[in-house]
């Protein structure tokens, strides 16, 4: 095996170069209202916003094997939780985007506890529910949420800091799964994504495990979602539950890598200037574009960009990266 | 984010020395070619997703729009060209299209998008750069509550969309109304609006219920509109409902004396998709091609070969902003939007539309008048307001069983 080659000191240096170049990208994202237009901020906002989902859903589903398709309804629950705040009780974003997080963690606990019970298919779907379930709920409750009319907010040109919030976002999210993968529980994590029965027996506390990740992916989607609604002013169910937020953050996460530190980010990235190539040559073709490109790693890279790399040695099998 | 950078679906500047037919081409027939660097206008409009093929017709008349202005001389005697980007029918992509349009490609000027969700996200960055946004394509009166200073109304609130049809279902001696409409922006506020007129004007409502966007069963929703028995059914909606409820009705035997449908009833595909089945269906129009209103004649002509099909009120809204831009601008004497904005504040002018193009201190549009149409045979003759009307209003409604 070629990965043979990289070993010792090679390796570490290969493992300390490839974080260095990901501090440098986050470096590169911090500086960049310097130098660009509103448009590209605007742009790489809404790119960060992708990765945070993507890094989010990869903290359940990519360490423990559980696919989430309902992932966007703990952004639409952050979104709301923060947009009512904001519009109902005018209190200041930090505020606002707290109560996303406290939220969006409590639905994950509540919503985890039952439904993490489901394995495989059954998990998957039943999320897909939970989300839509969601949505509706959103809609009725009309007198808090300004149900199908959407939720207003009085305007506020909060751009740069919802940017850097976006930004700190990914950061930490990055930060808790380097902190996870390179622990025990990261491990533990994927036993139960290999084998859940095996990694019972072994004396890992699945359900406790698994509720815990869960609520945290929940908790950090919701503020993703508490920052959007702070920076748009303005959310209706349909846009902030809609289930192509889930699709695009798991396909980033499988381009990337699942279960991997920096997966969610290559994946956003790579996916973000295919789509704009393919946008601009196929203009409505480019949904189709992107589907089939999701397709095809699935059948020729399920691993992501990251396994591959590993399994050909360009990386090391470096749990940090 | 999968869809990142948009293209450009560029309309050329054609320099043309006024030889295509157009309203207000001089008729010595040879405006000035339009000289200098071209102003350039941009908006973002729904080509693809849910509201795709609305949005289009949005397209179509914003590019006749900018033919004929070119023809006749172009804006301040320069030519014009429009960018005009796809959404995707969704808010958040409107958005950075907007940033887009006025930080990247530093256009002069904006025209409105399609629907009124996308319209209340952008108007947030329109506001933000002080750029004036003519609505022509957003009717959801919210958009208008927020003290914003730089969106104006184009076409009627939805909220007042059924007056005239009330009217017509009152004047008939109907007294029970049953409401349903999709939970979304727009058709609520079409619903709440037409709930508050039903009972201003000593209608009784007997059923009132939301169903989702993009349902594709209804009948659960039609038994319950049965047995509430009401004289008159509204549905707050848009195209491809509208068809469904009409179609589900039928199937079981839901009869009421009137029946009227937002949007999808003033759409010819309606007429084309249900056939006989269409028949004394009413619905509020924006615009219909009969209408004898300034320079109509000739914007369904020039619509029409262009883009081999006819407009429907999409595109007459479309037009109709582009056409009071013109005009502002004229006013306004220069590309300053601040003059612009007052220009759009003050202006009281005719367009393609009923009625006249005048705002309030909002920014709400006062003076246009909504028709109401029904379809008979394969015709939707205007039976509503007198003064405009090419047809009567053909009540009640046959019982389904009863047609031939």
């Amino acid at each position: 095996m070629v990965a043979a080659s990289v070993t010792g000191l090679a390796a570490r240096r290969l493992t300390s170069g490839y974080t260095a170049a990901m501090v440098l990208l986050g470096v590169g994202v911090s500086l960049l209202p310097l130098m660009v237009s509103n448009y590209i901020l605007t742009f790489v906002l809404q790119a960060l916003m992708a990765c945070a989902l993507a890094g989010s859903w990869n903290l359940i589903s990519g360490f423990t094997g559980y696919v989430s398709f309902g992932h966007a309804a703990f952004f639409g629950l952050g979104a709301y939780a923060a947009g009512i705040a904001i519009a109902k009780a005018a209190v200041p974003a930090p505020v606002a985007i707290a109560s996303a997080a406290i939220v969006a963690g409590c639905a994950g606990l509540c919503l985890g506890y039952p439904a993490l019970r489901l394995r495989g298919p059954y998990f998957a779907v039943g999320m897909l529910g939970v989300a839509e379930a969601l949505r509706v709920g959103i809609t009725v409750a009309e007198p808090v949420t300004g149900g199908g009319r959407g939720l207003v907010m009085p305007p506020q040109d909060v751009l740069l800091p919802a940017y850097f919030s976006m930004l700190a976002l990914v950061v930490l999210i990055v930060a808790i799964t380097r902190a996870v993968a390179t622990r025990p529980v990261g491990l533990r994590l994927l036993a139960i994504r290999e084998d859940e029965v095996a990694a019972e027996v072994t004396g890992i506390q699945t359900t406790r495990l698994k509720l815990v990740a869960f609520a945290t992916s929940a908790t950090l989607a919701g503020v993703a979602g508490g920052i959007y609604a702070w920076h748009m002013s303005y959310i209706d169910p349909t846009t902030v539950f809609a289930g192509s937020l889930t699709v695009r953050a798991i396909a980033m996460t499988m381009l990337g890598g699942q279960g991997t530190v920096f997966g969610p980010v290559i994946g956003s990235v790579v996916l973000s200037v295919i789509g704009e190539v393919t946008w601009a040559r196929f203009p409505f073709l480019h949904n189709a574009v992107s589907g089939a490109l999701i397709v095809v790693i699935v059948l020729f890279i399920p691993r992501g960009v990251t396994g591959v790399l590993q399994d050909r040695g360009v990386l090391p099998r470096s749990r940090t990266l | 984010m999968i869809g990142a950078l948009p293209v450009a679906i560029g309309v050329a500047a054609v320099a043309c020395g006024g030889e295509a037919a157009t309203p207000a081409a001089p008729a010595s027939g040879g405006a000035a070619a339009p000289k200098g660097a071209p102003i350039k206008v941009g908006a973002s409009v729904s080509t693809t997703g849910s509201n795709g093929k609305t949005g289009l017709y949005q397209v179509e008349a914003y590019k006749l729009w900018i033919d004929q202005v070119n023809a006749r001389g172009g804006l301040l005697g320069r030519p014009v060209e429009m960018i005009i980007l796809d959404d995707e029918s969704d808010p958040t992509i409107g958005t950075k299209l907007y940033e887009k349009l006025i930080n990247e490609d530093k256009v002069d000027l904006v025209m409105g998008p399609y629907s009124s969700s996308v319209t209340q996200a952008v108007s947030t960055v329109t506001e933000k750069y002080k750029f004036p946004m003519l609505a022509a394509g957003a009717s959801a009166s919210d958009i208008w509550k927020r003290n914003y200073k730089y969106i104006f109304g184009v076409y009627s609130v939805a909220e007042s969309y059924f007056y005239s049809v009330i009217d017509i279902a009152k004047a008939a001696g109907m007294q029970t109304v049953a409401i349903v409409n999709e939970d979304t922006v727009f058709p609520k506020a079409t619903a709440a609006g037409t709930a508050e007129y039903v009972r201003k004007q000593g209608l009784r409502i007997v059923f009132q219920e939301q169903y989702p966007a993009k349902a594709t069963d209804l009948s659960s929703l039609i038994t319950k509109v049965k047995a509430a028995k009401p004289d008159v059914l509204v549905g707050g909606s848009y195209q491809p409902d509208s068809i469904l409820l009409t179609r589900q009705a039928k199937e079981l035997d839901l009869n009421v004396k009137l029946l009227a449908f937002s949007v999808g009833a003033a759409i010819p595909e309606f007429g084309t998709g249900l056939g006989k089945d269409a028949d004394f269906v009413m619905g509020p129009s924006m615009w219909e091609p009969v209408l004898k209103t300034k320079g109509n004649v000739e914007f369904v002509e020039t619509y029409t070969k262009k883009w081999n099909r006819e407009p429907d009120y999409h595109s007459a809204t479309g037009f109709a902003g582009g056409q009071i831009l013109e005009a502002a601008v004229a006013k306004a004497k220069s590309l300053d939007r601040e003059k612009i904005r007052e220009a759009l504040s003050s202006l009281d002018i005719e367009t393609v539309l009923p009625g006249r193009y005048k705002v309030d201190d909002t920014g709400t549009q006062t003076a246009h008048i909504a028709v109401v149409i029904q379809w008979q045979g394969k015709e939707k003759p205007v039976i509503a307001p007198d003064s405009m009307a090419n047809g009567k209003p053909k009540l009640p409604t046959p019982e389904w069983k009863a047609r031939p």
